[in-house]
């Protein structure tokens, strides 16, 4: 049922916490009662330093890792064109799944956005 | 260390049941309409006939006939609560269920609702308990039939049927209990209380599965719902699944109270020793009306998914009333008609508990829970103000 990334990002998730000076700040909440949020350090548009917070299920979770992981050093202009259909690099995702998934893509998104 | 704490959904088939099964696969395979035919059919028809001997005594019953043997708790659910409403329709079509019932309940009346029945759907208080004076006052003279669990399967928590069945029958409406849960754990008097209609589910208590049990006292007014045979009384047509009633007689003749005291002493160890250890929890459900083998949890901050997906590297089965969890996508509607917030169902766990379990499994349940919660409330963004 759980992909193996998902799997092995869920029990060991990267990057988790708060970063001190972040530039920038995303949250998402769903009606459900999961919220993720996530801290940015972005310098010359590159994204410096990556961590996060999160209260959801396991892909919920393995998202956020899995994204941490990849958005560090990378120019925010390729990582806002980051949409669902891009994460299925890494996985297939179940459509049971997709609004988990998609509240940790959208705390990261809008982390991007807004600036603190 | 493995741990299986899901006994609400499946237990395991206890060895003697699956022995005294195993004769009924190989050897006595006839089946009990045959008993006009032949001798293998005579067999089997009196080892049926045992086993509705048995199982009616136990209900507190008065005649074997009263056990229809149907192919799992959800069957019986549905032939009581639409055969009933069938049968009495001239009568009158309200019927009365509650919230928290289970799916196999709560789906057929939707389904007699369509059908032109008019359905009230009582609420609960926050421990899941129904008010019997509310209930009263919802029965009418066109009230056929009153459905309510006994043992709910999520919180564990217990409705006095003994007192609802009273009044169910002050007002002359059928009275059914899905005892699915609760019974043999907790005990029923089928004729003494007042009860029409019982349904049972041997996997429950160490029976086999694609086995149900309906009770029906003699005089009730109910229609099949299935073509077919003449099979139960006319009741439910089908070839009688004589291994799985077998089984089922067994798991019911070996059951012991003993066990029940022992399962129930590992439920309050369980509970203590988490209160302990594990701070900002809330208990799901009524602790003083409370099967003995359920308890329900919320751990705040977190999502249950995660909890029981770590809890399951650790080798513990358990499971959560979170929307992330279920397949609708729905947080558990029994808890959110107990009054919860979705954030107290997303951190929601079910344990479970049997015979099989020991001290030393709730101790490294109790041990591992601690680490998981933690674990997962470094991860979370709830609740840091109250903590930090």
């Amino acid at each position: 049922m759980y992909p193996k990334i998902i799997k092995e990002h869920f029990a060991d998730p990267k990057n988790v916490g708060k970063i001190k000076n972040p530039t920038n700040i995303g949250s998402f909440t769903t009606p459900t009662g999961a919220k993720a949020i996530f801290y940015f350090l972005i310098e010359n548009n590159v994204v410096k330093d990556i961590k996060y917070q999160i209260a959801g299920c396991p892909f919920a979770i393995a998202v956020c890792s899995i994204l941490s992981e990849y958005a560090k050093g990378k120019s925010i202009d390729g990582l806002k064109k980051i949409t669902m259909s891009s994460l299925e690099q890494f996985f297939k995702i179940p459509q049971e799944k997709e609004d988990c998934i998609n509240m940790s893509l959208n705390a990261f998104l809008n982390g991007l956005e807004m600036t603190k | 260390m493995k741990v299986y704490l899901d006994n609400a959904a499946s237990t395991r088939v206890d060895k003697r049941v699956v022995d005294a099964m195993i004769p009924f696969f190989t050897e006595k395979y006839a089946v009990p309409s045959s008993q006009f035919a032949h001798a293998y059919g005579i067999e089997a028809k009196d080892a049926v006939d045992g086993a509705r001997t048995l199982i009616s005594k136990k209900l507190g019953g008065k005649f074997p006939e009263e056990i229809i043997f149907t192919s799992g708790g959800t069957e019986s659910n549905n032939l009581a609560a639409i055969g009933v409403a069938f049968a009495n329709a001239e009568k009158g079509k309200h019927l009365i269920t509650m919230q928290t019932e289970h799916n196999s309940v709560l789906n057929p009346f939707k389904r007699l609702e369509k059908e032109g029945f008019e359905v009230t759907y009582l609420p609960v208080d926050k421990d899941g308990i129904v008010n019997i004076d509310t209930l009263r006052k919802s029965i009418r003279d066109d009230t056929t039939l009153v459905s309510i669990q006994y043992g709910n399967h999520e919180t564990g928590t217990v409705q006095n049927i003994k007192d609802i069945a009273k009044v169910v029958k002050e007002k002359g409406a059928l009275f059914h209990t899905d005892a699915a849960i609760a019974w043999p754990y907790l005990p029923i008097d089928a004729y003494k209380w007042g009860i029409d209609l019982i349904t049972l589910s041997p996997h429950k208590f160490h029976g086999p599965k694609g086995i149900g049990i309906l009770f029906v006292k003699k005089g009730t007014k109910i229609e099949k719902i299935m073509n077919g045979g003449y099979n139960e009384f006319n009741l439910r047509p089908g070839t009688e699944n004589v291994p799985a009633i077998i089984g089922a007689k067994k798991a019911i003749e070996i059951f012991s109270q003993k066990d029940v005291a022992y399962i129930a002493s590992l439920k309050k160890r369980l509970l203590n020793d988490i209160k302990t250890n594990i701070k900002d929890i809330e208990i799901n459900g009524s602790m003083e009306h409370s099967s003995p083998h359920i308890l329900n949890l919320t751990f705040k901050y977190v999502e249950g998914e995660a909890v029981s997906l770590r809890l399951d590297f650790e080798g513990i089965a358990v499971i959560t009333g979170s929307a992330c969890y279920s397949r609708n996508l729905q947080a558990s509607y029994i808890l959110m008609a107990m009054g919860r917030e979705h954030e107290q169902a997303h951190g929601s766990i079910r344990f479970s508990l049997s015979k099989y379990n020991t001290e030393e499994e709730i101790d490294y349940t109790v041990q591992k829970t601690e680490e998981v919660i933690k674990s997962l409330r470094e991860l979370s963004p709830l609740g840091k103000e109250d903590r930090e």
